[in-house]
């Protein structure tokens, strides 16, 4: 494993007595994309402008490559941000925007030549040098913000919900831009979205937050997969979320059903949290289902259909390539693999955090 | 129709708008001297004007203070626009309001309170003080003007130079500035009008020998405003009207610039930063030279407007090595408070009969020592006892200017000869009859008809006089100050109240007209050279006043100011016999009976005065 690149020990922060951040730590290693993920005012960004060095903490210390970097100015670090409305320079040409930092490091002008050429390279932006930021469209400015963060070849690139101006298809589009650029320069991407989907697209380490607290880290499938608490697995993609007890392992209680499941050690009647996927509920006969109820509600969404369906006082959330028509008496069966289990929220923090999602 | 009557109702009101400025405009193109007559096109006003050293000086003071105050207050205005935008919201709000204030708040009461600071600082009125309080007054527009343009600025974008290395200096000029010029920019130029543009709080603050080109062309309303000033109105609303052009259309260009190629933000940039040093280099050097001390010291006078011959205070200049601090003003009851607070320093004064006893009473005349001023033989003896009513002793004026106040008649309309204050009554003049709109001379025309003094403070003939005034008021066609003369030329009413000197002035341009002194008697006025009693420069004060009484120089003040002079000497030197003789000019004091001065009644009087005044102009 790479060694840590960024490691956060104990930073609190708070503004106007709110408190933001409380005693967070968090690493980031070497050539990681990582994504801080959350609802806003989850404190994400806070996080990211204290590395940018935008925001003091009120505690705690900021380590870069185990020097301790708390009190140096932002520009006096050899870090880069992409900005979310992309803050270009309006008065200066492409090409000043992305000299900008070289000319300040007093590079020669050949090699900032050298480097604007292969910025706009980069980002597929050949031959923009000399247009204004304003002729561009939003998706091209924002290529431009990142060329002119990584033509100073910074050990770390922080990215603040960059694509979040943009429509979903330039969206899409610079997910994949964003994961080449990565995997060409080999340097390190902090990245900050509220979008769970441009989450699990790009990221190496997802680090969920809510009310200043990290909820789960994990890669993309053990967030989705295997979420650690009901506001994780309400926040990433959708979810049917349940109140159960864990009758003894293997073995879960909920909507007066007895499920199979494949979880151990819970204990034995212990209130838990279950989270089912609408995609791995499976619909049939109505006696062959493990409960029955009748569907509520159809929506055709393309690649699936979008079911509703009301069985054992619950309203199941239900994706499924075959079609079940409103008033159709059905059952319901999950593969005990796809039962995901989890303890309920323990603290006070967490619970309140859980509550007002 | 409809369209027709919508075109019509704008015509209107743009006349209304346009109509006073192309009046001015056009008077200013007039030879002649009198708004009453077309003399043919000139173009002579403009170049008087810029041979006018005096109006040069206060053209040069205007843009001094124009172009020093609005770029400190751009400065200024613009850190603050830093720290503001960096603020809470809510506290930028109030500060934001705070800032408005002084926008709303009356001029008047913006000189007054900064005078008053002034004061208890114990600061000394001149320059600086003009510059101080012009700095303040503009700093809110700066604000006003820049504020919306932090606003606009991405806040990202000063962190994004930060993040690219930039320092924070080096940040907010590459990238903040150039964001924020067109807010700069117009806040320095609506400074700038502002400034340019101020009368009130300049008044307020300004000292001795300082004069702005606003209260250059106000300390000339006593004796009527030169064309020359048209011709400098005519200049200053086609500067301001500029100015505001570029104002409206500065953001305009900006937008169409941004197609041009680059550097383009570099040049202005260095080019305003350049200006900027340079103005407040080259403005110090020139300003640190003009007061700049002379060998023989110095005198302060404070004159009327339009009360000396410049040529005369240069010639006291280069005979004695004294330097002339000149500072002009409108009224006696102008230049009082300015006297009383002890603001300014002055050495001279020139105040008129009742304000010298005023100012007598008040201590705040020194005794002047007329060993020092042989000169004063020149002076007409009759004068000098005329004098005894406001300065029983002769011990405190030295008359300079005199006058009567008597009636002038347009002969074509008056056939029989006038020689009393009755023809003012008499209903056969109805409607052609001229007053002065002023408590004592109305009194005065009153009082005298009556057989009573002029300087009555007896309740019951007061009360006399108000009634006849009331009584013949239905039968004035107005009461008004400087329009006596153009009326009276213009052959617009058929007898009129008026002063001597005016009256000379309009038979030389109506020879219809005639001037009388009534046989009830009148008043003679007498503006009278008086030394402070805190004058710094007592000695050259005595200089000036004995300069001033040499016959060559009462001589050349006469043919400046117009005024008859008291200076016997000097009348014999006037070449046209026409005037030397003129019994208007120079009217044989002991041929007149029951001539008097005004005198100052004290407070409690005054206040009846008014009273009874305000009765009569609201009937």
């Amino acid at each position: 494993m790479a060694n840590k690149l960024i490691d956060l020990l104990g930073i609190t922060k708070s503004y106007n007595n709110n408190i933001v951040l409380d005693d967070f730590n968090l690493y980031i290693r070497e050539n990681e994309f990582l994504t801080l993920l959350g609802p806003s005012g989850c404190g994400k960004t806070t996080t990211l402008r204290i590395i940018g060095g935008f925001e003091q903490p009120d505690s705690g210390k900021v380590m870069l490559d185990g020097r301790d970097i708390t009190n140096v100015p932002p520009n006096k670090r050899q870090l880069n941000t992409v900005f979310q409305k992309y803050a270009l320079f309006t008065h200066m040409t492409i090409a000043e925007n992305i000299a900008f930092g070289l000319k300040l490091k007093n590079k020669s002008k050949t090699y900032i030549d050298d480097k604007i050429k292969y910025a706009l390279k980069l980002v597929n932006l050949d031959g923009y040098g000399n247009r204004k930021p304003d002729s561009l469209s939003g998706g091209q400015q924002q290529r431009i913000a990142i060329a002119r963060a990584i033509v100073n070849e910074p050990k770390i690139l922080l990215l603040d919900e960059p694509l979040g101006a943009l429509d979903l298809k330039l969206r899409q589009d610079m997910q994949y831009e964003l994961i080449r650029l990565k995997n060409e320069l080999g340097i390190t991407f902090i990245y900050v979205t509220h979008d769970q989907e441009e989450a699990l697209t790009m990221s190496d380490t997802i680090v969920v937050m809510n009310q200043g607290y990290i909820q789960q880290i994990g890669t993309p499938e053990d967030i989705y997969n295997e979420p650690q608490n009901a506001f994780v697995a309400d926040f990433i993609g959708d979810s049917n979320l349940i109140d159960a007890v864990m009758i003894e392992d293997r073995l879960v209680s909920f909507l007066n059903a007895k499920w199979n499941c494949v979880d151990e050690n819970f204990g034995v009647n212990k209130p838990v949290d279950v989270v089912i996927r609408p995609e791995d509920v499976v619909l049939c006969k109505p006696e062959d289902g493990t409960i029955s109820g009748e569907v509520t509600h159809v929506i055709f969404k393309g690649v699936h259909y979008e079911m509703e369906v009301m069985a054992g006082n619950f309203e199941w959330l239900v994706h499924s390539t075959l079609m079940h028509p409103v008033g159709e008496k059905v059952g319901i069966t999950v593969d005990p693999f796809n039962i995901q289990i989890m303890n309920k929220p323990e603290s006070e923090d967490e619970e309140v955090a859980y509550i007002e999602e | 129709m409809k369209r027709f009557l919508e075109r019509f109702y704008i015509a209107i009101i743009f006349i209304f708008l346009y109509a006073p400025i192309v009046m001015l405009m056009v008077l200013s193109f007039n030879n002649s001297r009198t708004r009453a007559k077309w003399g043919g096109f000139t173009t002579g006003w403009y170049r008087a004007l810029f041979q006018n050293q005096a109006i040069m000086e206060a053209l040069y003071n205007t843009l001094f203070i124009a172009i020093v105050s609005s770029v400190i207050a751009t400065i200024i205005g613009t850190i603050t626009c830093i720290a503001l935008s960096n603020m809470k919201s809510h506290s930028r709000t109030v500060l934001l309001g705070i800032n408005n204030i002084p926008m709303l708040n009356a001029d008047i009461v913006t000189g007054i309170s900064l005078m008053l600071l002034f004061i208890s600082f114990g600061f000394r009125f001149g320059m600086h003080t003009i510059l101080l309080a012009h700095i303040t007054f503009n700093i809110p527009y700066v604000i006003l003007n820049v504020m919306p343009k932090f606003r606009q600025l991405n806040p990202n974008t000063y962190e994004a130079a930060l993040d690219l290395g930039a320092s924070p200096v080096y940040a907010f000029f590459k990238v903040i500035f150039p964001d924020i010029l067109p807010g700069i920019l117009s806040g320095f130029l609506m400074a700038f009008t502002m400034s340019l543009d101020d009368f009130v709080i300049t008044h307020f603050t300004k000292g001795a020998g300082v004069d702005t080109l606003s209260t250059k062309i106000y300390t000339e309303v006593r004796k009527g405003i030169k064309p020359e000033m048209y011709a400098l109105s005519t200049i200053i609303f086609a500067t301001v009207f500029v100015l505001l052009l570029f104002i409206n259309l500065a953001p305009a260009k900006k937008e169409k610039q941004i197609i041009s190629k680059e550097k383009r933000h570099t040049l202005p940039q260095k080019a305003v930063a350049f200006a900027v040093i340079s103005i407040l280099v080259i403005s110090t050097l020139i300003y640190s030279n003009l007061s700049k001390d002379k060998e023989g010291g110095q005198v302060i006078v404070y004159n009327w407007g339009e009360y000396l011959d410049p040529e005369a205070l240069k010639i006291f200049q280069e005979e004695t090595g004294i330097e002339v601090i000149y500072d002009e003003y409108e009224t006696n009851e102008n230049m009082y408070p300015k006297i009383e607070s002890g603001a300014a320093e002055y050495d001279i004064v020139c105040p008129s009969d009742y304000m010298i006893q005023k100012m007598i009473e008040k201590d705040l005349l020194a005794q002047i020592d007329f060993s020092n001023i042989p000169n004063i033989k020149n002076i007409d003896s009759n004068y000098m006892e005329q004098s005894k009513e406001f300065d029983p002793d002769n011990k405190y004026s030295v008359p300079y200017c005199v006058g009567t106040v008597g009636i002038l008649y347009n002969k074509s309309m008056v056939t029989e000869s006038i020689d009393s204050w009755d023809v003012l009554w008499d209903k056969q003049y109805a409607d052609n009859i001229l007053m002065q709109d002023s408590v004592r001379d109305a009194f005065m025309v009153a009082l005298k008809k009556l057989g009573y003094s002029m300087n009555s403070t007896n309740e019951k003939e007061l009360e006399e006089a108000k009634e006849a005034l009331i009584e013949q008021k239905p039968l004035t066609q107005a009461y008004v100050v400087d329009q006596v003369r153009d009326k009276m030329i213009g052959n617009e009413a058929a007898i009129g109240v008026i002063y001597s000197g005016e009256a000379i002035y309009s038979q030389r341009e109506n020879e219809n007209l005639e001037y009388v002194i009534p046989k009830e008697g009148t008043n003679v006025w007498i503006d009278s050279w008086c030394i402070l009693k805190n004058a710094p420069n007592k000695e050259n004060a005595e200089k000036f006043i004995n300069f001033l009484c040499r016959p060559d120089i009462a001589l050349m003040n006469f043919e400046y100011i117009t005024y008859s002079t008291p200076n016997a000497e000097a009348r014999k030197l006037i070449e046209d016999e026409d005037i030397r003789n003129s019994q208007i000019a120079f009217p044989d004091l002991s041929q007149y009976n029951n001539l008097e001065t005004y005198q100052y009644l004290g407070e409690d009087a005054d206040y009846i005065y008014n009273e009874l005044w305000k009765e009569i102009k609201s009937k």
